[in-house]
C-alpha cells in the first residue's frame, strides 16, 4: 500500500491519544484511590480514639466497653465496621464481627494492604496503642473497603467508556480537519492529472503557503520547457532558412538556359540537391519534435482541423474533397506542432495520390486515439505495405513517392510511442492508421 | 499584372524577377519587411510573393498588418519554414498559398498563375477562358475557335489582364499602373497601340472603348 499522509496522521494520532488517555485515566484513578484510602485511614484512626471514649468503669472499677456509647454499625453483624479492644488480658469485640476472628497487629500501625474479612469483605485495618489510667489499651479498628473499590471500578469503567467516546470524536474531528487541510494537495493532484491529459496548461497559483513553492516551481518548469522548445524550434527554423534559401537559389539556377546543354550534369545536380533537401527536411522535422516532454500541451481538434483541411484544399486544389470527423470537443493530449506535423504529412501524402477524396477520421477507443486517413488513390500493394510496416525500415528509401512524408509521420508516431499501419481502404486506396496510447 | 516580390536573398530574388518578367508580369522587388508593409498597402498590386524570414519585420507580421488593414491582395508565402504548424499559422494569418524552399521556379510560376486565376473567379481551371477565347499562359498564345493566335509579350500580358477582368470597365490609368508599373512616359500612347494590335488579331468587338472612361473586354468575336 502506498503511503498516505491522511492515513499516517490518523494512525499516529490514534496511538498518541490511546497512550495519553490510558496514562491520564490510570494515574488519576491511582491518585484518587490513594487519597480516598488515606482519608479512610485517618478516619479509622479517629474512630479508634473515639472508641476509647466508650470505655467506662463498672461497679468493680473494671474498665468495660459501654455498648450504648458507640455507633450502631458496630452492633449490626458484618456491617463492615469492626473493632477489637484489648486491655490487660481481656478483649472486647464488636458485635458486628459476629464469629469472625479479627487479628490485631502486633504494634501500632496500619495493615499493609487489605485484609480479608467476613463474607469476602476487604478490610482496612488499624491498630492503635493508648495509655488509659496506667493501663495499656490496644484498639484495632477495621473498615470494609470493598464498596469503595467497587464504586471505583464502576467509575473506572465509565471513565474508559467516556475516553473511547472522546477518542472517537477526536478522530472524526481530526479526519475532517485533515481532509480540509489536505484539500489543496488533493486539488493539486487533480490538476496534475489534468495537466497530463492536456486539459490544463498551468497549476492554480492560489494555494496555501506551504504548497506555494511547489506549485510555482512546477509552473516555472512548464514555462521553461515551453520556452526551450520554442527556442530550439526557432533555432531549427533559422537553420532551415539559412540552408534552404541557398538551396532554392541553386534549384532556380538549374533552370538557366546555359545549363540545358549539359543534361547529364543537370540530372546529377538535380538529384543531389534533392537528396540534400530531403535529408534537411527529415532532420528538421525530427529536431522539431517535442515528443512527450511537455505536459499541459494539447491539440484541439475542432479548432485546428478546419484550418488544416482548408490548407489541404489550398494545396491540392478543389479537385479533391477533404473531409474530417472527430468526436465533439476532442482534445488530444499532445503538442500542437507534433500533431499538426503528423496529420499534415499523412493528409498531404493521401492528397498526392487520391483521385477525388481524402477522409480523416479520429476516434477514441478506450485508452487509445485511433486516426484513420483514407484515400481513393492507387494504394500500395500488400508486399510493400508489409515492408513498410517493419520497424526500423526507412520509409523514404522503401516506398518511392509515399516516402518522405510518411517517414516523418513514423518518427512522430515513434516519439509518441504509437503505431503506424497501412491497410487497404474501403475507398479503394490506402488507409493509414495511427494508433496512439493516451498518457 | 503587377507583382510585389519580398525576398531578402539577392541571388534568389534576381532569378525570380527575371523569370517572372519573362512571363509578362511587372515585378517590384523589396528586401525589408518594413518597406514591404508600407508599399504593399499603398500600391495596387495584383499579387504579392512574401518571404517569411525578412530583415526589419517578419513576413508573418507584415501579412497580419495588411490583413488587419483590409488589404485583400492575394499573398503567396515563400519560406524555408516547412512545418505544417507554420503553414497552418500562415493560412490563419491570411495567406492564400504557401510554397516551401527550395522549389522549382516552374512550380512557383504555376502557383502564381493559379492563384491569380483563382482570385479572379477562374478556380478549377488550368486555362483562362472568356467566351470562346482561351489563353495558354505557358506558351503565351491565344486560341480562338481552334485557331492559335501568336502574341507579343506586351500583347500577351495586356490580354491576360483584360481576360482576368472580363466584363469590367478598366480606365487607361488603371491599366498603365498595373501593366507597366508607372514606367511609361506621360502622354505615351503605348497602351492604345497594344489595344489596337489586339483588336486586329482577335476581332474589333472584343475590346470596347468607352469614351472618357476606359476599355471593357467582352471577348466577343466580330
Amino acid at each position: 500500500m502506498r503511503r498516505s499522509i491522511s492515513r499516517q496522521l490518523t494512525l499516529g494520532l490514534t496511538a498518541i491519544l490511546l497512550l495519553a488517555g490510558l496514562l491520564v485515566v490510570q494515574t488519576s484513578f491511582w491518585l484518587l484511590e490513594h487519597g480516598v484510602r488515606n482519608y479512610s485511614q485517618q478516619r479509622l484512626q479517629v474512630q479508634a480514639r473515639n472508641l476509647l471514649a466508650s470505655l467506662i468503669r463498672d461497679e468493680d472499677e473494671q474498665l468495660i466497653v459501654n455498648e450504648r456509647h458507640h455507633d450502631a454499625v458496630f452492633l449490626q453483624p458484618f456491617s463492615g465496621r469492626y473493632f477489637v479492644i484489648e486491655l490487660e488480658g481481656t478483649h472486647w469485640r464488636s458485635r458486628s464481627l459476629w464469629d469472625f476472628q479479627l487479628l490485631p497487629l502486633p504494634q501500632e500501625s496500619f495493615a499493609q494492604g487489605l485484609i480479608p474479612g467476613p463474607l469476602g469483605q476487604q478490610l482496612l485495618l488499624y491498630t492503635g496503642e493508648y495509655r488509659y489510667a496506667d493501663s495499656k489499651i490496644r484498639v484495632t479498628v477495621a473498615q470494609d473497603y470493598s464498596p469503595i473499590l467497587a464504586s471505583f471500578r464502576r467509575a473506572q469503567m465509565m471513565g474508559v467508556a467516556l475516553g473511547f467516546v472522546v477518542l472517537l470524536m477526536v478522530l472524526l474531528g481530526q479526519r475532517w480537519l485533515v481532509r480540509k487541510a489536505l484539500k489543496p494537495l488533493e486539488n493539486a493532484r487533480q490538476q496534475l492529472l489534468q495537466l497530463q491529459s492536456g486539459q490544463r496548461a498551468r497549476l492554480e497559483q492560489q494555494v496555501p503557503e506551504e504548497m506555494q513553492p511547489l506549485v510555482e516551481q512546477v509552473n516555472r518548469l512548464l514555462v521553461h520547457t515551453e520556452g526551450r522548445l520554442k527556442r530550439s524550434r526557432n533555432a531549427v527554423g533559422n537553420l532551415g532558412h539559412a540552408l534552404k534559401t541557398p538551396l532554392a537559389v541553386l534549384t532556380s539556377l538549374l533552370a538557366r538556359p546555359e545549363l540545358q546543354a549539359y543534361p547529364e550534369l543537370l540530372a546529377s545536380l538535380t538529384e543531389h540537391l534533392q537528396q540534400i533537401e530531403q535529408r534537411i527536411s527529415r532532420e528538421m522535422a525530427r529536431a522539431r519534435l517535442s515528443g512527450e516532454a511537455l505536459p499541459g500541451a494539447y491539440f484541439d481538434c475542432e479548432q485546428e482541423l478546419p484550418s488544416l483541411i482548408q490548407l489541404m484544399i489550398t494545396i491540392h486544389g478543389e479537385r479533391l474533397q477533404f473531409s474530417w470527423q472527430a468526436p465533439a470537443q476532442l482534445r488530444l493530449p499532445w503538442e500542437r506542432d507534433d500533431v499538426l506535423e503528423m496529420l499534415g504529412n499523412v493528409l498531404d501524402n493521401a492528397g498526392k495520390w487520391a483521385r477525388s477524396k481524402v477522409q480523416l477520421q479520429i476516434t477514441q477507443q478506450g485508452p487509445y486515439i485511433v486516426i484513420h486517413v483514407d484515400d481513393d488513390g492507387p494504394g500500395i500493394e500488400l508486399q510493400r505495405r508489409e515492408q513498410v510496416q517493419q520497424r526500423g525500415t526507412r520509409l523514404d528509401e522503401q516506398v518511392q513517392g509515399h516516402g518522405l512524408g510518411l517517414g516523418i509521420v513514423r518518427d512522430i508516431v515513434d516519439a509518441l510511442a504509437g503505431t503506424l499501419t497501412l491497410n487497404e481502404s474501403s475507398l479503394g486506396g490506402l488507409r493509414v492508421t495511427l494508433c496512439l496510447r493516451l498518457p | 499584372m503587377r507583382l510585389l516580390l519580398v525576398e531578402d536573398n539577392v541571388a534568389l530574388a534576381d532569378e525570380l524577377c527575371a523569370g517572372l518578367k519573362q512571363l509578362g508580369y511587372a515585378v517590384d522587388w523589396l528586401v525589408d519587411g518594413r518597406d514591404a508593409a508600407v508599399q504593399g498597402a499603398v500600391e495596387p498590386y495584383d499579387l504579392i510573393i512574401l518571404d517569411l524570414g525578412l530583415p526589419g519585420k517578419s513576413g508573418m507580421e507584415v501579412l497580419q498588418e495588411w490583413r488587419a488593414n483590409q488589404i485583400t491582395t492575394p499573398v503567396l508565402i515563400l519560406t524555408a519554414r516547412s512545418s505544417w504548424s507554420e503553414r497552418v499559422d500562415g493560412l490563419k494569418a491570411g495567406a492564400d498559398d504557401y510554397l516551401t524552399k527550395p522549389f522549382h521556379q516552374e512550380e512557383l510560376f504555376l502557383r502564381v498563375q493559379a492563384l491569380l486565376r483563382r482570385s479572379h473567379g477562374f478556380s478549377n481551371q488550368t486555362k483562362i477562358k472568356v467566351a470562346d477565347l482561351q489563353l495558354d499562359e505557358e506558351r503565351q498564345v491565344a486560341v480562338q475557335q481552334g485557331k492559335e493566335i501568336i502574341l507579343t509579350a506586351a500583347e500577351f500580358s495586356l490580354l491576360r489582364y483584360f481576360m482576368l477582368h472580363a466584363g469590367k470597365l478598366l480606365s487607361k490609368g488603371h491599366l498603365e499602373e498595373h501593366l507597366y508599373a508607372g514606367e511609361l512616359e506621360p502622354d505615351s500612347n503605348v497602351l492604345e497601340v497594344h489595344v489596337s494590335h489586339l483588336r486586329r488579331k482577335l476581332g474589333k468587338s472584343c475590346i470596347e472603348t468607352r469614351r472618357g472612361q476606359g476599355y471593357l473586354f467582352t471577348g466577343a468575336p466580330e
